[in-house]
């Protein structure tokens, strides 16, 4: 059971200091989980530390795959209000 | 909001007084600040329009992390507003951090202050920025240190705060009242969790007033930055500025929204837009008196190095510090000497500048107040008029009233009305925008300026004026409302201020 950085991540830096267990760790092009280390917090926080304070929707995936942020979630911006945004956007 | 007549009715007494900074040196925001305060920030370029045509400041992009969210900013493309806007911000580890300010130092002798601005929060990220601030007052004890926060984290850092050459912090405080605070702030990390809505505005705007007192108890000097949100926190801002000004803050500092659908942002996605230029004054007028307010903020961003408003980023690249050598100690030899010809030459000014260009009474001949005017002004700095219509990237916005000028704030054009070379055909939409932009000015004055913008520009209302070149600029504005006054310009209210009064 681990959980995944992946290619939307930002390199901000939030995440590597919470963890307990020192999974996180800086490379390129993104920070990265050692998959062996993550214990998905259990024992130590209720909440997966990188996950609640991760910026980016979608950046942290759970052990299956899913996004702990799924779009919307914390920007507050519906996903169909934003697909009309960009395809505005993208028609200029 | 009916109860804001009276407020209103307060606030309006003390502008034709001293306290609104409508008497002598008028142009700066300092003059009627405590002496031991204006010792401490007079060659600070943010605090002061006249001093930032002279000294320079540079922030370095060492905190990169955040611990809360705001509607106003992005964090995959940094912040649009609270000044970080750009993608490029190349982020610094504290020991390039350190290299880098002491390279510009050198090289830019003017440079006075280092800011850690982001960008996320300095304080969310308290190893680097401490790390960068305490190397800093140990190699360059010359440099004055100051950092910007969203308050969350701030209680905590205080005590280590105050242990380095740090004398200025400012603080964005948005909202004293946690059900404004959920509508610019969707959540914030805090205690190992992530807590939404007003819940999580409360706990943040409790932590950003605890803060600010703990930073006044210990004689650090605080601004207060606000971003203006129309229909959302620009009513609830009169208020903070009187509860900031309360508590200690020195200096209040209303910005306005940056909101484009392209920053990625959720109130440019979701089509909140920004204040007008004339929004923005009212409100800073509104609040001007209870509090010094800042006029002149350029928003500038995170890694920016310079004066404000220009950046010379890029001639401190990691690769091409890494190249320097710097003898710091020759350096700050030369730098104690630059600065005190900059002091030198602005202590002359001061002394020249005519003390008061108020209107004389007996011109006013018994008629009613006449009304102020705004008007907009191109000057490379010096405080006179200096620049050519045409080459102007900015105007400086000055009111002209029977109780003297006054700074009242910049407008930034899109384009240069001349670049120069053969794209004049572009000229007339580029014009258009710089009309728009000064929108509500009466005048503009300039050292020169071309037959075609002359046209233009008068047809819009706004009368050219290029016979005050090289005066100094509260002077000339006075010659010209003078002007106006006699010939009768002034007696009636615009029709929209009828409007306004009336509404």
């Amino acid at each position: 059971m681990a959980l995944e950085i992946v290619a939307s991540c930002v390199n901000c830096w939030a995440c590597e200091p919470l963890c307990p267990s020192q999974a996180i760790y800086e490379a390129k092009p993104h920070f990265l989980i050692d998959a062996k280390k993550c214990t998905e917090c259990e024992g130590d926080f209720a909440d997966t530390q990188c996950a609640t304070i991760c910026p980016i929707e979608g950046a942290i995936l759970d052990a299956v795959g899913v996004a702990l942020n799924p779009p919307g979630s914390l920007t507050g911006i519906p996903p169909a209000r934003m697909a009309e945004a960009m395809a505005e956007l993208q028609a200029h | 909001m009916e109860l804001k007549v009276l407020d209103q009715a307060e606030t309006e007494a003390p502008k034709s007084g001293c306290s609104a900074g409508s008497c002598g040196s008028t142009d700066d925001q300092l003059s009627h600040l405590p002496e031991d305060i204006r010792q401490k920030v007079h060659n600070h370029p943010c605090y002061s329009e006249d001093a930032h045509h002279y000294f320079a400041r540079m922030h370095v992009a060492v905190a990169p992390a955040c611990n809360i969210q705001c509607h106003y900013c992005n964090r995959k493309y940094d912040c649009a507003n609270e000044s970080r806007p750009g993608v490029v911000s190349e982020l610094l580890t504290p020991d390039q951090a350190v290299k880098k300010t002491m390279a510009v130092a050198a090289n830019i002798p003017q440079m006075t202050v280092l800011g850690i601005a982001g960008p996320g929060d300095p304080l969310a990220n308290p190893e680097r920025t401490f790390a960068t601030f305490r190397e800093l007052s140990e190699k360059a004890p010359d440099i004055k240190l100051c950092v910007s926060t969203n308050g969350l984290a701030l209680p905590d850092a205080v005590d280590e705060l105050a242990k380095h050459n740090i004398d200025h912090v400012t603080i964005t405080i948005n909202c004293v009242d946690p059900e404004v605070g959920a509508k610019i702030y969707p959540w914030i990390f805090w205690n190992n969790r992530r807590i939404k809505g007003e819940k999580g505005a409360k706990i943040l705007i409790e932590q950003q007033q605890k803060g600010l007192e703990m930073l006044v108890e210990r004689g650090i000097l605080v601004k207060v930055n606000s971003v203006m949100i129309p229909g959302i926190n620009d009513q609830h801002l009169q208020e903070v500025s009187r509860i900031v000004k309360q508590k200690g803050a020195f200096l209040h500092n209303v910005m306005p929204l940056i909101a484009e659908a392209e920053h990625g942002t959720f109130y440019g996605v979701m089509g909140q837009r920004g204040p007008k230029a004339s929004e923005l004054q009212a409100l800073q007028d509104a609040c001007a008196g209870d509090m010094n307010m800042m006029r002149h903020c350029r928003q500038c961003r995170a890694d920016a190095v310079g004066l404000l408003g220009e950046d010379r980023g890029s001639e401190f690249t990691m690769d091409k510090i890494e190249a320097m050598e710097i003898d710091y100690d020759a350096a700050m030899e030369k730098r104690a000497k630059v600065h005190a010809a900059i002091e030198e030459e602005l202590a002359a000014k001061a002394a020249k500048s005519s003390a008061t260009t108020v209107v004389p009474v007996e011109m006013l001949d018994g008629r009613s107040k006449p009304r102020p005017v705004l008007m907009a002004v191109a000057t490379t700095g010096g405080g006179v008029i200096n620049q050519h219509f045409g080459h102007a990237t900015e105007f400086l916005v000055y009111e002209g009233s029977a109780e003297g000028a006054r700074f009242i704030g910049h407008r930034k054009v899109a384009d240069l009305y001349c670049s120069g070379n053969d794209t004049c055909g572009d000229g007339e939409s580029v014009l258009g925008g710089i009309i728009r932009a000064l929108e509500g000015c009466e005048a503009v004055l300039c050292s020169k300026i071309g037959y075609e913008p002359w046209e233009m520009l008068e047809e819009a209302g706004i009368q050219p004026n290029g016979e005050h070149a090289m005066e100094p600029i509260e002077d000339a504005v006075m010659a010209v409302y003078r002007e106006m006054l006699e010939m009768g310009k002034l007696d009636a209210p615009l029709a929209d201020e009828e409007a306004q009064a009336t509404a």
